[in-house]
């Protein structure tokens, strides 16, 4: 009723021992007190608001189970940031007031980096379709459309340097 | 919520081991491929693991191929990496059609082709495409038996298939189109990208710029995508391909003839006008991409 | 050199808050920790109305890992049931009797009926499976008009009928005034050019914030230490402390620091945190529970359904003379502590005159019970569905004229403020009509107009539609004590340390409204420091002076009022003892801070902010006649009138007549917030609200079948608008400092969803208007057009 999984969490191996129906965000959250991973449903894996890179590639961290994690690669929020430095989407955030409450905020950034990693010149409409599993109730989204809009171009403009 | 207990959890690196581990005889195996769908029912606890085998790390079960002419892909392709083929399906455009509107960018770094086709959903886009683009389903029993199964025998009503207890679908063969073929899925839902209210796909056949025959499928019906038999029949009598009257009574054919159930959200009359509307939509779209218009 | 400081007020100073909640370390009730906590899990009701007949907790109390499980039969002796005095408002109604289990029957799928409680929250979720409840089914009324008829089921033991909540709004207070005011309704009407009648409906639906509830509590021998996400933790100390029979002053309610939302959800009294705080007592250990969306979803969140029978008399030239409207509401079960669902549609039915100049009024409103969730805040509380009604009746008045809705509509503005409404509200002093004049620049509504006849020559069909809304900023006092039996003050503690730093201490728990910024920008201002240095503490009853909470807009007018009350107390004090120090005998107001500095008049420099307050604190010695070494000040802020915000909204949308599909070009939101603290957080705030309106209008919508099951307890099924689904929108202002704030600021953003349903709906039918289709229900979705535009083709 427990199985024994390595992983490595924003770029730290953990191992721990975990019953195999252990969601992956409760790994997250309880396990590794990592609480900047958010969870907005019961199991329909709508909002969001639990969104983490695996592997570098956005998932709903409460549609998986913590060992499906084993010897993967998990990063959070709280590992986006590198030697002190905001990601440029964490900054854009801020500075587009892409947040309110910033319960969704978690997720959206994790969707967002995952989103301009594949797509760094995207279009709004791309914007807004590639932000669909992500919901925002305060914000009205404009102004989290902005801000990946602007760090996308920051981010091109950095690495066109 | 939180699923019931889970008594294993497997992860085979192949096929072989896959199979053998379901096919131990002790029953209540169950595959995870993209958990998309299947997280929901262990957590919401409609569905329970005794021993949970994990899809995931089985190479041979991912891929897009070129087979004879025609489009093998492996159970386990996600519907990211379909999406990523968009303009490079050929008579399949369909297939990336719906895999770019499947839920949302994390269901679709996740979510599986064959696990949507073996979890066959009343509202699911890849079955319908699936069935309209009259696709065969490859799968392995646990006896290691190779089966291929055409689409329509494959899909027996809401969230039921013919996969026997243990068999992994392995690949979803679209078979070689003749020139001159093309296919289109669109869906409509209450917000973007939602799980389908309807969904139509439309793959159709021409000659000299005229609809020869072709496909008609729906989703959004009460027991799973269902063909429509009068649309195809108008479309095997032909009409030109872009004879907008012909294309809007084929798709009206379509409407009359299929009956979506109404429900709190969405009248059974305007769903059988969503039939309509899309079915016009996708059947213009698909003639024009088989004409290369 | 002098220092000048830059104002703040007034200027998109970025976020404060941001810095946590973009890295992963914001505080939000789940994620605080605390050892040895057990986790709860409800076991609710799978049926509308049903007898309980037995419950058999056998098999889940002997789950290993269960701590206990509780029914109705163990805690109605042992907690005193609602209402009790801190949740009754004072308002003539039946305030149905009920404890935070269902004691004899249940009401409402989705109703508390057990608690399990266990050390694993996995394992409470087993244990609560295991649960085992005997029902008898009774006869289930989900339809308000239903519940009215004779023979309906009646709800609640003791009660004739299913009327909760009665009342006229307008005449006077007698039923003498209110008849003879009718009567002089009634000859309006009979003698006016033209009159309508319509009935106006907006389904069940609500404003469900991202992070559901919360609540982690701990009985000590110290107290009683709750943690919960709330929007009022001084009145849930209150609560919690009549209810438990401790005193005030050993309970102690924090609001996390983070809140995932609220938009009035979290406002009431509910009946699970009082579980909570029992299990904690009884059990001895910590208790934690965090809500399901499931939960969320079908037991809070519900708001709107209401039903308007309007009338309008009007002359020809569009001109209201009079009004009537029948209102009833679908209260729910009604068992919900302070707000007891029907206050909603009670302010609800005092704001339907709106910001137009409405001479007569008959307006009445009844509050039903029904077998659903009762009615909880939701933002535009209670007002969104006769703001629909009476934004869709201008535009139906407007088609029967023959003229432009735009026009009517301005005819009727308000012109005269301040204001009473015939229903007795307040308006204080605005410029409703510099409001709307700029909305039309705005949306240039002339060159839309040419558009539109361009548009339909091609087959295309654009049109636009408006909607506008006063709204309370902050709720007064005098307003809020026979609303709910609450103040209306706002409140703030300022205090500064022996080193010069700055904390602000407000009652009030904030859901992302950006309050650590707002008020950090007000003190900044007042007095001359960093706004990085200044520390905003909120929502935690010790160390807050008592606040009402957030909620009602209250944030801009009445709690940043307060703090700047307070900072400018300070401020003289400061001053007066700088210029004592330095043998100076000028004003305290001649004296300037800034840049960390105090400034003489004359340019000097005084001495530091730091200096001083170490100097105060420290080294009291030689302070001005009376003064003592106190640097931190209390103040309570109550306005001398009630303030209101005013929005007027602009909806562009294209619809296909052929498929009933319509897509939104834009939103345009023209408004009246007074002095604005910081205009970006302004501007986030009024998109957030037009997101909520268009998603109530268009996709959310709480779903029960005949039964009574709810088929919306999903996100799935509950659809909220997504990224791809909202409008570019643009928020304009033209502002009047208001008269009655320290400041000049108002309130702002909570009633901004209500107004936009109405404009889409204008919007959707000024689209069609050559096909003469009219919708006067929500939501408002391509099958309803299609079928719209049937019925009007069918003639
Ligand atoms: C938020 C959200 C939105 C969604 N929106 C859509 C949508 O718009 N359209 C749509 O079509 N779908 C939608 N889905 C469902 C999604 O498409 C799923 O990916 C799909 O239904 C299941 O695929 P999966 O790989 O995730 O399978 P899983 O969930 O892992 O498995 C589903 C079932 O299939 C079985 N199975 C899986 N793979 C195999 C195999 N190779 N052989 C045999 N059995 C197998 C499993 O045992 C299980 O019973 C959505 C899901 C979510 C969570
Ligand atoms: S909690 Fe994972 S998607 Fe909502
Ligand atoms: S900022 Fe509150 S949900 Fe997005």
């Amino acid at each position: 009723m427990a199985q024994t999984i390595r992983v490595v969490v924003n770029g730290r191996t953990v191992e721990r021992s975990v019953p195999e129906r252990m969601l992956l965000v409760d790994f997250i959250r309880d396990e590794l007190g990592l609480t900047g991973t958010h969870q907005g449903c019961t199991y329909e894996g709508v909002c969001g608001a639990c969104t983490v890179h695996l592997n570098g590639e956005a998932v709903k961290s409460c549609m998986m189970l913590a060992v499906q994690a084993d010897g993967e690669e998990i990063t959070t929020i709280e590992g986006l940031a590198r030697d002190g430095a905001l990601h440029p989407v964490q900054k854009a955030f801020n500075e587009h007031h892409a947040l309110q409450c910033g319960y969704c905020t978690s997720g959206m950034i994790m969707n967002a980096v995952d989103f301009l990693r594949t797509t760094p010149a995207p279009t709004e409409a791309e914007i807004r379709h590639a932000l669909i599993g992500n919901i925002c109730r305060c914000t009205g989204y404009q102004n989290i459309v902005a801000a990946v809009a602007a760090a996308a171009a920051a981010m091109r403009a950095r690495a066109a340097e | 919520m939180y699923p019931r207990p889970i008594g294993e959890y497997h992860r085979p690196a192949s096929l072989h081991e896959a199979l053998q581990l379901a096919g131990s005889g002790r029953g209540g195996a169950i595959y995870i491929a993209g958990g998309m769908s299947l997280m929901q029912a262990l957590k919401s606890r409609v569905a329970e693991a005794e021993r949970l085998i994990d899809l995931n790390h089985i190479a041979e079960l991912r891929g897009i191929a070129e087979e004879d002419g025609g489009l093998t892909i492996g159970a386990m392709t996600r519907h990211r990496d379909l999406a990523a083929q968009a303009g490079r399906l050929g008579a399949y455009e369909a297939i990336a059609d719906a895999a770019a509107h499947v839920g949302d960018r994390q269901v679709r770094n996740r979510g599986t082709i064959g696990g949507s086709l073996s979890w066959n959903y009343v509202a699911a886009c890849l079955p319908t495409v699936a069935l309209g683009c009259g696709a065969v389903v490859r799968s392995v029993g646990t006896s290691g038996e190779r089966v291929e199964t055409p689409i329509d025998a494959f899909q027996k009503g809401a969230l039921t298939t013919a996969l026997e207890e243990g068999e992994i679908v392995t690949a979803i063969h679209f078979p070689r189109a003749p020139a001159g073929a093309g296919s289109a899925y669109r869906k409509w839902g209450i917000v973007h990208d939602a799980l389908p209210v309807i969904g139509v796909c439309v793959h159709v056949q021409t000659a000299d710029g005229r609809i020869t025959g072709g496909r008609f499928a729906v989703t959004g019906l009460a027991d799973g995508p269902a063909r429509s038999a009068r649309a195809e029949a108008q479309m095997a009598q032909g009409f030109a391909a872009t004879d907008a009257a012909a294309i809007s009574a084929c798709a009206a054919a379509a409407a009359e003839e299929l009956s979506p159930p109404g429900d709190a959200w969405v009248s059974a009359d305007y769903k059988k006008e969503l039939i309509a509307q899309l079915g016009r939509e996708m059947l213009a779209l698909a003639a024009a991409r088989a004409t290369g218009g | 050199m002098t220092t000048m400081h830059k104002p703040l007020i007034g200027t998109s100073y970025r976020r404060r808050e941001d810095a946590r909640l973009t890295t992963g370390f914001g505080q939000f009730i789940a994620d605080i920790p605390v050892a040895n906590a057990l986790h709860a899990k409800f076991v609710r009701s799978d049926r509308a109305h049903a007898r309980i007949r037995r419950i058999d907790v056998a098999r889940a109390r002997a789950l290993p890992g269960v701590a206990a499980v509780l029914t109705g039969e163990d805690i109605r002796e042992v907690i005193p049931s609602l209402p009790n005095r801190s949740t009754q408002p004072l308002l003539p109604a039946h305030y149905p009797r009920h404890w935070p289990l269902a004691v004899g029957k249940v009401r409402f799928h989705g109703e508390p009926v057990a608690v399990v409680v266990a050390e694993d929250k996995y394992v409470a979720a087993d244990a609560a499976e295991l649960v085992e409840i005997d029902y008898e089914d009774l006869p289930v009324v989900t339809d308000p008009e239903a519940a009215l008829k004779p023979d309906a089921p009646i709800l609640h033991e003791g009660m004739e009928n299913n009327i909760i909540f009665e009342m006229t709004l307008t005449g006077g207070f007698t039923p003498e005034e209110q008849a003879a005011n009718a009567r002089e309704v009634d000859a309006i009407f009979a003698a006016a050019p033209h009159t309508l009648s319509r009935r106006f409906r907006v389904h069940r639906c609500g404003v469900t914030p991202l992070e559901t509830r919360g609540v982690v509590a701990d009985w000590t021998r110290s107290g009683l230490r709750v943690w919960m996400s709330t929007q009022r933790p001084h009145i849930d100390r209150l609560v919690f402390s009549d209810l438990f029979a401790i005193p005030q002053n050993m309970v102690h309610v924090s609001a996390p620091q983070d809140q995932g939302g609220a938009f009035g959800v979290k406002a009431p009294v509910y009946r699970e945190p009082i579980m909570i705080v029992h299990l904690t007592r009884l059990l001895g250990r910590p208790v934690r529970w965090i809500e399901s969306r499931e939960e969320h979803l079908m037991a809070v969140s519900q708001e709107r359904d209401q039903i308007h029978d309007l009338e309008i008399a009007a002359d020809d030239e569009g001109r209201i003379l009079a009004l009537r409207d029948r209102i009833l509401a679908d209260n729910g079960d009604s068992c919900e502590g302070v707000f007891w669902g029907f206050v909603m549609p009670f302010y609800g039915a005092a704001m339907v005159p709106n910001g137009y100049a409405i001479p007569k009024c008959d307006i009445h409103v009844r509050a039903v019970a029904t077998n659903k969730s009762a009615l909880s805040p939701a933002r535009a509380f209670g007002t969104l569905p006769g703001r629909f009604a009476v934004d869709r009746m201008i535009d139906i008045l407007a088609r029967k004229l023959g003229k432009d809705p735009a026009e009517v509509r301005r005819l009727n503005i308000l012109r005269e403020l301040p204001h009473v409404s015939p229903t007795g509200v307040h308006y204080d002093y605005s410029d409703y009509l510099k409001v709307w004049d700029k909305l039309i620049e705005t949306v240039d509504l002339a060159g839309f107009r040419r558009e539109q006849a361009a548009a339909r020559a091609e087959g295309r069909h654009i049109g636009i539609g408006f909607g506008t809304s006063v709204h309370a900023s902050g709720v007064a006092s005098v307003a809020l004590v026979p609303m709910e039996g609450q103040p209306g003050y706002g409140s703030a503690t300022v205090k500064i340390d022996s080193r010069g730093t700055v904390t602000v201490l407000e009652g009030d728990a904030p859901q992302g409204q950006g309050h650590e910024t707002a008020m950090s920008q007000v003190v900044a201002d007042m007095l001359g420091v960093d706004p990085e240095a200044v520390i905003v503490r909120v929502g935690d009853s010790v160390a807050t002076p008592f606040a009402s909470g957030t909620f009602g807009a209250r944030g801009g007018s009445y709690t940043a009022s307060a703090v700047a009350l307070a900072a400018k107390a300070l401020r003289s004090k400061l001053a007066r003892i700088a210029l004592h120090d330095a043998r100076r005998n000028e004003e305290p107001d001649s004296v300037t801070f800034a840049g960390g500095k105090l400034i003489a008049g004359d340019g000097n420099p005084l001495t530091t902010f730091a200096d001083i307050a170490e100097r105060v604190i420290m080294r009291p010695l030689d302070l001005p006649e009376g003064m003592d070494a106190s640097l931190e000040h209390t103040a309570f802020f109550e306005a001398d009138f009630p303030m209101m915000s005013y929005d007027a909204v602009a909806v562009k949308v294209e619809a296909d007549p052929e498929t009933g599909r319509f897509r939104i070009l834009d939103v345009t939101v023209a408004a009246d917030v007074g002095n604005i603290i910081n205009p970006q957080i302004v501007e986030g705030q009024t998109h957030g609200g037009i997101v909520q309106g268009l998603s109530n209008a268009m996709f959310e919508e709480f779903v029960y079948d005949a039964n009574g099951i709810q088929l919306s307890s999903t996100l799935e099924a509950y659809k909220i608008a997504n990224a791809a689904d909202v409008p570019p929108m643009h928020v304009v202002h033209a502002n009047t400092p208001c008269r009655h704030t320290p400041l000049g600021t108002r309130g702002m953003g909570e009633g901004t969803p209500g107004p936009v349903p109405g404009a889409l709906v204008n919007a959707i039918c000024d689209a069609l208007a050559p096909f003469a289709v009219e919708i006067d229900s929500l939501p408002i979705r391509p099958d309803r057009l299609w079928q719209a535009l049937r019925a009007a083709s069918a003639g």
